[in-house]
C-alpha cells in the first residue's frame, strides 16, 4: 500500500506541502488550516514535514464518540465533516499530535491522503515528501535527534 | 455449539463499544443490550445545546446499525437485580435474563445537592438527553443562568449557555474552578478570560438553599449572601450506577473492582466506563476515570475477552479538553502528582500556560491552557498526550523544556516519540472502521 514517506534532509522549508494542503483540504491558501505541519528544528537551516502516520490503532477513529472517523480506500482515517460535532476528543486522544480543529468550520480535520493522491506530495519540489509504496513510520526520528541536537547546547531557545 | 449469551447493561460508549468489538472481531455470539434510556452519546450533548446539532444526530445506535450489529434489544429497561450463581439479571418488568459472560456498564447519574429547592422549578441538571431538551427549551435570551458547579461537566455546556443567556454566574464550593481538572494557575487564566467575557464567578462559597420570590429563583449560601436567577444549572457531580448490585456478591470498592482483563471478582461478570475501578495507565492504582475515552477502551477490552481474545489492558490515561469563549484548557495523566518533579510557565498576557510533570525524565502528567488560534496552529495536546502514554524518555529535552517550555515538538520528535507509539494498540492488532 502506498504510504507518505519524508525525507527531512531534503526538506527547505519552502512551505508549499502546507500551501497545496491547506488548499486542497479547504480551497484556500492558508497554512494554519494545512494538516500537514513543517516544523523548523535548528534556526533556518533544517525543517521536516510531519503529519498523520495513519496509525494502526486510529486513536482518533476509536476514540470519536459519534464514529464520525473512519477508514478510506487510501488507508487513511477520515473525518466525515457532517457526522462530526467539534467535540475535539480526537485532538487529545490522537498521541501523534496530528488531529487539528479546523477554525471555521469548528470540525476535526486531519490528513486524509487526498483519497489517494496528496497534494503535499505533488507539490514538494525536491521529493522531501514522496507517495510511494512503503510502511508508515517515525520519518522524522533520528533526524530531528540529530538536528535539533543544536538547541539543546543552551546557546539558543526555540 | 450453540454460540454464547453475551448480555450487555448500559448502552452508553462502553457498552456500545464492547457490542461493536465483538462483532468485529468476528463473533457470531449472541448478544442481547440492556438500556434504561435509548442510547446517544452524552459527549454531543454540549452541542445539541449550542444549536449545532439535531437531536438524531446525538444517537450513537441507530435502529440501522442495531440490526448490522445483530443485537437484541431491551430499551427502556432498568436492571433490578443480578443472580451470579443462577447467571440470571432481573429487569425492571420482572423479565429475566440468562447469560454465559455479562457486562455491567450502567454509567453514571447526576447528582443534585440535597437541599431544599434544588429539585424545584427551572433547576436543572445536564447530564441526560431529556435533561438537555429541557433545558435548552427554558433559557430565554435575556435570562441570568447561575451553574452551581465549576467542574468539567460545567464547562462542556459552558458556549451554549453563553450563547443562549443573557447573564451568567457560576458558583463553586471549591477555592478554584475545574478544581479536578486544573491547578491554581491554570484555574486563574482561565478565570480571568471568563470575568473579561462578562461571566461572574464566585468560588468558594456553599449553597443553602434555593427559594423562589417573585418568578425568580433564589440562591441563598451559608456566608448569607444570595443571587437571584432565572434557571439554575446543577452540575454538582456524578455517582456510579451501582444501588442495584448489592448483595450481588459482585466486589464493589468506589467502582466494582476489575482486574486487567476488566473482570470483576466473578469470572464471568465484567464493568466497564464509569462503574469500573479499573487501573490507572500512569500510577498503576485503581481508579474510577469517569471519561469517555475511558469507557470506550474498557469497553472494547471486554468485547474482545468476551470475543474469547486474551486482552489485557495496560490502564486507562485520565484526560479533559474543554475550550470556552475560545480558550482552550486539557489535563492528561497525573497533573496533579504531589512530589514530581514540575517545570511550568505561565504567561497571563496571552492566557497561556504548560505545565510539565516529570518522574526522571518521564512526563507523567500535564496541563495545557491556550487560546485556539494557537492551540490548533499546531497540536501540542495530541503530542502532550503521546508522552505520557509512552512513557518516553526525553534525557536532555527535558531542560530544554525549561528553556523554552513553549516547544514541545523538538523533543516529542527528537525523542522518537513516533517510533514508541507506532505498534501500540489497544486490542493487539489494528482497528477497523467504526461502522459495522
Amino acid at each position: 500500500m502506498k504510504a507518505l514517506r519524508f525525507v527531512p534532509d531534503r526538506c527547505t522549508g519552502c512551505m508549499r506541502c502546507e500551501m497545496s494542503c491547506s488548499y486542497a483540504q479547504t480551497g484556500t491558501f492558508n497554512p494554519s488550516k494545512s494538516v500537514i505541519k513543517v516544523a523548523p528544528l535548528e534556526q533556518h537551516t533544517s525543517y521536516a514535514p510531519y503529519t498523520c502516520v495513519q496509525c494502526a490503532e486510529g486513536w482518533c477513529m476509536t476514540a470519536c464518540p459519534v464514529d464520525a472517523i473512519t477508514i478510506s480506500p487510501a488507508g487513511a482515517k477520515v473525518v466525515v465533516e457532517d457526522q462530526c460535532v467539534g467535540c475535539k476528543l480526537c485532538t487529545i486522544a490522537c498521541p501523534y499530535g496530528t488531529m487539528y480543529l479546523n477554525p471555521e468550520t469548528h470540525k476535526a480535520i486531519k490528513c486524509n491522503l487526498c483519497h489517494g493522491d496528496p497534494a503535499c506530495a505533488a507539490a514538494c519540489p525536491t521529493a522531501a515528501i514522496e507517495w510511494v509504496e512503503t510502511d508508515n513510520g517515525d520519518w522524522l526520528g533520528d533526524f530531528a535527534a540529530e538536528r535539533a541536537s543544536y538547541n539543546l547546547t543552551g546557546l539558543v531557545a526555540g | 455449539m450453540a454460540g454464547k449469551k453475551h448480555l450487555i447493561v448500559g448502552a452508553g460508549t462502553a457498552g456500545y463499544n464492547a457490542a461493536r468489538t465483538l462483532r468485529q472481531l468476528g463473533s457470531t455470539d449472541e448478544i442481547t443490550l440492556v438500556s434504561a434510556e435509548t442510547p446517544y452519546s452524552r459527549m454531543v450533548l454540549p452541542y445539541f445545546l449550542e444549536r449545532g446539532i439535531s437531536e438524531g444526530h446525538t444517537q450513537t445506535l441507530s435502529g440501522n446499525q442495531l440490526e448490522k450489529l445483530g443485537v437484541t434489544t431491551h430499551f427502556g429497561r432498568r436492571a433490578v437485580s443480578l443472580d451470579a450463581k443462577k447467571q440470571t439479571l432481573k429487569l425492571d418488568n420482572d423479565d429475566e435474563l440468562a447469560y454465559d459472560d455479562l457486562l455491567i456498564a450502567t454509567g453514571s447519574s447526576a447528582v443534585k445537592l440535597p437541599l431544599p429547592g434544588c429539585d424545584g422549578e427551572r433547576v436543572y441538571s445536564f447530564w441526560t438527553l431529556a435533561d438537555a431538551k429541557g433545558l435548552t427549551a427554558h433559557i430565554a435570551p435575556d435570562a441570568h443562568v447561575v451553574m452551581v458547579g465549576a467542574g468539567f461537566i460545567a464547562f462542556t455546556i459552558l458556549n451554549g449557555i453563553m450563547q443562549r443567556a443573557g447573564k451568567v454566574t457560576i458558583v463553586e464550593v471549591a477555592s478554584r474552578i475545574l478544581p479536578r481538572m486544573i491547578d491554581d494557575t491554570g484555574a486563574g487564566l482561565v478565570s480571568s478570560w471568563l470575568e473579561q467575557r462578562g461571566v461572574t464567578l464566585r468560588t468558594g462559597v456553599k449553597l443553602k438553599q434555593i427559594g423562589d420570590k417573585g418568578g425568580k429563583k433564589v440562591l441563598t449560601f451559608e456566608d448569607g449572601s444570595s443571587v437571584e436567577a432565572d434557571v439554575v444549572v446543577m452540575a454538582t457531580g456524578i455517582k456510579t450506577n451501582l444501588e442495584w448490585l448489592k448483595g450481588s456478591g459482585v466486589e464493589i470498592n468506589q467502582g466494582i473492582v476489575v482486574d486487567d482483563h476488566m473482570r470483576s471478582n466473578v469470572p464471568n461478570i465484567y464493568a466497564a466506563g464509569d462503574v469500573a475501578e479499573g487501573k490507572n495507565r500512569i500510577t498503576g492504582q485503581r481508579e474510577v476515570h469517569a471519561i469517555e475515552p475511558t469507557a470506550m477502551e474498557h469497553g472494547r477490552v471486554v468485547g474482545a475477552n468476551m470475543a474469547g481474545k486474551d486482552v489485557a489492558y495496560p490502564g486507562s490515561l485520565m484526560m479533559n479538553i474543554v475550550g470556552v469563549a475560545g480558550l482552550d484548557t486539557a489535563s492528561f495523566g497525573s497533573w496533579d502528582a504531589s512530589g514530581a518533579e514540575v517545570i511550568e510557565a505561565v504567561r497571563p498576557d496571552r492566557s497561556a500556560y504548560r505545565k510539565y510533570l516529570f518522574q526522571g525524565d518521564r512526563l507523567i502528567g500535564a496541563i495545557y491552557v491556550g487560546t485556539d488560534d494557537v492551540t490548533w496552529a499546531g497540536n501540542e495536546l495530541g503530542m502532550l498526550k503521546g508522552l505520557v502514554q509512552s512513557g518516553q524518555p526525553l534525557g536532555p529535552w527535558k531542560d530544554y523544556l525549561k528553556r523554552a517550555p513553549f516547544d514541545i515538538k523538538k523533543p516529542y520528535l527528537a525523542s522518537h516519540t513516533v517510533s514508541a507509539l507506532m505498534p501500540n494498540t489497544v486490542l493487539g492488532q489494528a482497528s477497523p472502521s467504526p461502522r459495522v
